[in-house]
């Protein structure tokens, strides 16, 4: 198969993911969606001699970089640090209000919006790119034991700041139950 | 208590089994785009890319116009087709009698009258590569077949159509064996194991075609954002005709209907609000058909009048346009310029 013809393959296979990757991460309508994944592709076509094997971790590798430097661009980098808690209505989605419901929705992305945006990457990648700690090592372009640390501490850290979201909910002002 | 990754998991606010980017075949707006990664090499980086804004349907069809701002001596693209002109008459039928011309072939179809999974098209939209030193605009029809069998395998094929002839297929459909003919060149071509439609197939490819018009509606909403409005089109003013024909086409390329899906897009189409007769047409393939025109608003842009063409036999989608309505100076539109096209074959 020729650079090209991977290239192709690739882009069939996970253009949808990238849009997803992209989607996920941005606070922007389709179209703006849209074009950020076509310069996406776009700089992997030119890339496209360092595409490996298993290309998707690597595609979201550019698609970071390629993002940060868009809304940079645009000047929407604090909008980016907050763009969960914005995503959820910009697309009208229906949302829980309490870590008990069946869905957990708005709050888990709050309590993920309180991490580093390092942790919140990590986190991203894990649950919603679904990557192995190895593919995380290539998207974050680091070595597998530091991808599976940063990992580690990241979900840690979720966890406590989900603990304190159910704690906060369960014992809501302090002093409810001693009437 | 659930594991933290899977809480996060949960609230995917992009999952990809629904939604607008689900896992599906790639649309019109990404074939297009990588058509132009595969073949626009030989050009260079344009300096600046602008990407003309409407809302609405013409948003995803904007997003495959890679204008450039360019230098000195870039022509208009060669193969810019022309307008499709109907030639209006009083003897064309409505839409409602296509809708029961389409109905009485539908009742009497067979078991064996589709529908069929995949799609055969020749389509075109408006883009410029250019750049310094670019070499001069070319745009090229493309023709795209695509085919799924009961077993989940498939194949693929797209050819870029020589704009020197125009108005003729360049892929012939010999009882499944497929045959490049003229001067196509081809851009791709793919065979998929059994069972690859299956894994990788979106929603739209697992849902059967509906066979009325309410449940197609209701699917094209669901699976394309078209809008939503009632079955039988009251309460969308016509506003929603630029989604509904984008979701359209975006449900044809997955399927082939049979004259039973026909009659069910006819009558959608009969039912929906700001759609008019404009009169007999004859297709970018040679056929014969009828025009209706949607001159309303497409979005805040207001730049666009969309045309969907109709075997006047069967009802049959035969195809859209979608052509400029006004000049756009920033980018070298004039009104009347089309904006993209595309023919379906059976």
């Amino acid at each position: 198969m020729s650079t090209d013809d991977a290239f192709a393959a690739a882009y069939r296979a996970h253009y949808w993911a990238v849009s997803r990757f992209v989607a996920r991460r941005l606070d922007a309508p389709a179209h703006e969606v849209e074009e950020v994944v076509a310069d996406v592709f776009a700089i992997a076509w030119r890339r496209r001699a360092e595409l490996p094997d298993a290309p998707l971790p690597w595609l979201y590798g550019v698609a970071r970089n390629c993002l940060a430097n868009v809304v940079r661009g645009k000047g929407r980098y604090r909008r980016l640090l907050h763009r969960l808690t914005h995503h959820e209505a910009a697309h009208g989605r229906q949302t829980v209000t309490g870590p008990d419901a069946e869905r957990p929705g708005s709050w888990v992305l709050e309590a993920l919006d309180r991490l580093s945006p390092a942790d919140q990457e990590v986190l991203r990648l894990a649950a919603w790119e679904e990557l192995t700690v190895e593919e995380l090592a290539v998207a974050l372009d680091c070595g597998r034991s530091a991808a599976a640390m940063r990992l580690h501490r990241a979900r840690r850290r979720l966890r406590a700041e989900i603990d304190r979201t159910r704690t906060a909910v369960s014992v809501p002002g302090g002093g409810d139950g001693h009437a | 208590m659930r594991d933290e990754l899977e809480l996060l998991r949960a609230a995917d606010p992009a999952p990809a089994g629904a939604g607008r980017w689900r896992d599906r075949p790639l649309d019109a707006t990404a074939e297009h785009a990588l058509t132009r990664l595969l073949h626009g090499a030989r050009t260079r980086r344009a300096r600046r890319r602008l990407v003309l804004r409407a809302e609405a349907a013409v948003l995803a069809l904007v997003a495959v116009l890679a204008f450039t701002l360019t230098g000195a001596g870039s022509g208009r693209a060669a193969a810019a087709p022309a307008a499709l002109v109907p030639q209006a008459g009083t003897t064309a039928p409505s839409l409602d009698a296509l809708a029961r011309i389409a109905g009485a072939r539908a009742a009497a179809a067979g078991p064996d009258d589709g529908p069929r999974r995949g799609s055969h098209l020749q389509s075109w939209s408006l883009a410029a590569p250019a750049g310094p030193d670019a070499a001069p605009p070319v745009t090229v029809p493309e023709e795209r077949i695509t085919r799924w069998n009961a077993d989940g395998s498939g194949s693929e094929l797209v050819v870029a159509t020589d704009p020197r002839h125009p108005g003729r297929p360049v892929i012939q459909d010999d009882g499944g064996r497929w045959r490049t003919v003229g001067d196509g060149k081809v851009l791709h071509r793919a065979a998929y194991p059994a069972g690859y439609g299956t894994r990788h197939g979106g929603l739209a490819a697992r849902t059967a075609p509906p066979t009325d018009p309410r449940a197609l509606r209701t699917l094209l909403t669901s699976l394309y954002g078209a809008a939503g409005g009632g079955a039988d089109g009251a309460g969308d003013g016509g506003d929603g005709v630029p989604q509904l024909l984008l979701a359209l086409s975006s449900y044809r390329q997955e399927w082939t209907p049979g004259p039973r899906e026909t009659a069910a897009i006819v009558r959608l189409l009969a039912d929906t609000r700001g759609l008019r007769p404009a009169g007999a047409v004859t297709d970018r393939l040679g056929r014969r058909g009828l025009a209706f025109v949607h001159d309303g608003p497409d979005g805040a842009a207001d730049t666009t009048r969309q045309m969907v063409v109709l075997d006047p036999r069967t009802g049959t989608l035969l195809g859209t346009e979608i052509t400029f309505t006004r000049d756009v100076p920033d980018f070298r539109i004039t009104a009347g310029q089309v904006l993209s096209y595309e023919a379906w074959l059976p």
